[in-house]
């Protein structure tokens, strides 16, 4: 993580100078979010945030914490199941989006004689097939190479909680989203959570109070942007209320 | 004095900002990439939809016509074909109005279109909706006694510089390049010429020591360059939305 961020505007042309050097095997340049190459070498960027390198991958992309969530392939999500036509559920990733398509044997175990059976609300965990502008999201339950559910699947009783599209990023990066009050609440009560990248994180446990603790812990992490020593002090307080 | 501007404080909408600057508070909110009703579906591009609501009041006429004006604007610099079939829904509700706003001798809705222009945009880079530039806009009147121009000037001044023989109002693109223009009154070419430069002047970025202000003398006021602070504004978000990094 460079320490002197670059803070770019749309239509902002992006110089060579901040471009990744590859230091690994001789790669192709990936373009992440909010960047658009204009033939024949101009990138300029799309939205307003930070700019952001790995050379490692040689990647660039810009990091911003606000918006809409965008269906991304590969991405893991909690998706609501709306309604079921024909061969699919119809879910919903963020609110007032079209449908994203979920098949009925996107499940791991699932034949046409044994189908999942999920009601309207009902929650999944799922991974994004194809995300692309033109065609509606697709999404599944199953590694398709596998056929084996590798935690994907419906969820069952907890409850949900909305953070912000970086909040989910963070927890998915494990240790290097430097979010600790997991470990420290885990440590001494047992709740078990899903993070999808659509700033949904659903939380279960023994019971409805640790859940909420959980929950509310989490939003508040998010919220005030608290560091470790933030986080140690709120896990105290949240295991005392318990 | 420079425009305020707070971001996505709306917590249920995509992308949100107040912004006030000489008077006028004005809080826009953007919804988007969303879906769209089937009748305004566009096979290759989104669809935009810009909401004016007055301080006061329901709609008119009056603001019929500016959602006109901003939604042409806005659709030239979203990049609507990277986010086709979907809607992209934009609200300003004017929060107030300049108290001298109603006497101050132009056409109200010209003077308020600078600031639903910066405020529309700062919804939608809170929102992170995909923009091919940015846009700066100002006000600039030519009173008809001194032949100065007023570069976005307050309802007061407006007041005192009465009676006001023409106004205009300016975008300007990232790059400089003329996006919208509105002009009322009596004018010659000149004249607008000479506004067309004050209004570029405040709006876009200097380049290297260019234009050194023929018509820019206004009564010492140094009017603050709009680009930089548009950069100000988003360099703050982005300081808000990376503090846990360093956070304690």
């Amino acid at each position: 993580m460079a320490t002197s961020v670059t803070v770019v505007l749309p239509g902002d042309e992006v110089p060579k100078s901040s471009l990744p050097t590859p230091t690994g095997k001789k790669k192709t340049l990936t373009l992440g979010p909010g960047l658009r190459h204009i033939p024949p070498d101009t990138i300029t960027a799309t939205i307003a945030g930070a700019l952001t390198t790995d050379n490692k991958k040689n990647a660039i992309w810009i990091d911003t914490n606000s918006g809409r969530y965008i269906p991304t392939a590969g991405d893991l999500v909690i998706a609501t199941v709306q309604n079921s036509v024909a061969e699919n559920f119809n879910c919903l990733l963020t609110p007032n989006t079209p449908y994203a398509s979920l098949p009925h044997l996107a499940f791991e175990g699932a034949t046409r004689k044994t189908r999942p059976v999920l009601a309207p609300n009902s929650l999944v965990y799922a991974r994004v097939v194809s995300g692309g502008k033109h065609t509606s999201p697709e999404i599944t339950c199953v590694d398709p190479s596998t056929g084996k559910s590798e935690g994907l699947g419906p969820l069952k009783g907890g409850m949900i909680f909305k953070v912000s599209l970086g909040m989910a990023r963070r927890l998915l990066l494990k240790s290097k989203g430097e979010v600790i009050i997991l470990e420290l609440i885990g440590a001494k009560v047992g709740f078990e959570i899903t993070v999808g990248r659509n700033g949904i994180v659903h939380v279960d446990g023994a019971n409805v109070k640790t859940i909420l603790a959980v929950g509310k812990a989490l939003q508040e992490v998010d919220e005030q942007a608290l560091g470790e020593k933030g986080q140690k002090k709120l896990a105290e307080r949240v295991l005392k209320s318990l | 004095m420079a425009p305020e501007a707070i971001l996505s404080h709306l917590h249920r909408a995509d992308g949100s900002a107040t912004y006030t600057h000489n008077g006028y508070c004005i809080i826009g909110a953007v919804n988007g990439p969303i879906e769209v009703q089937r009748r305004d579906e566009l096979p290759e591009e989104a669809t935009v939809e810009v909401n004016v609501r007055p301080a006061v009041g329901v709609g008119s006429p009056k603001e019929r016509h500016l959602e006109t004006l901003l939604h042409n604007t806005l659709r030239s610099i979203i990049l609507t074909s990277s986010i086709p079939r979907t809607l992209v829904q934009i609200t300003l509700q004017v929060r107030s109005l300049p108290e001298e706003e109603a006497d101050c001798g132009i056409d109200s809705s010209l003077a308020i279109l600078p600031h639903l222009l910066h405020t529309s945009l700062l919804a939608l880079l809170s929102a992170s909706i995909p923009l091919s530039t940015v846009l700066t806009a100002a006000l600039v009147a030519i009173p008809s006694v001194s032949s100065s121009p007023l570069i976005s000037p307050t309802a007061n001044q407006l007041l005192r510089a009465k009676p006001i023989r023409s106004a205009h109002v300016f975008a300007f693109s990232g790059e400089g390049k003329l996006l919208l223009n509105e002009s009322d009154g009596v004018f010659s070419l000149q004249e607008w010429d000479e506004a067309a430069e004050a209004a570029e002047e405040v709006c876009c970025k200097e380049e290297g020591g260019v234009g050194l202000g023929e018509g820019m003398e206004v009564d010492g006021k140094e009017g603050d360059n709009l680009d930089a602070w548009l950069r100000e504004v988003v360099m703050d978000k982005v300081k808000w939305e990376t503090r846990w990094r360093g956070a304690k």
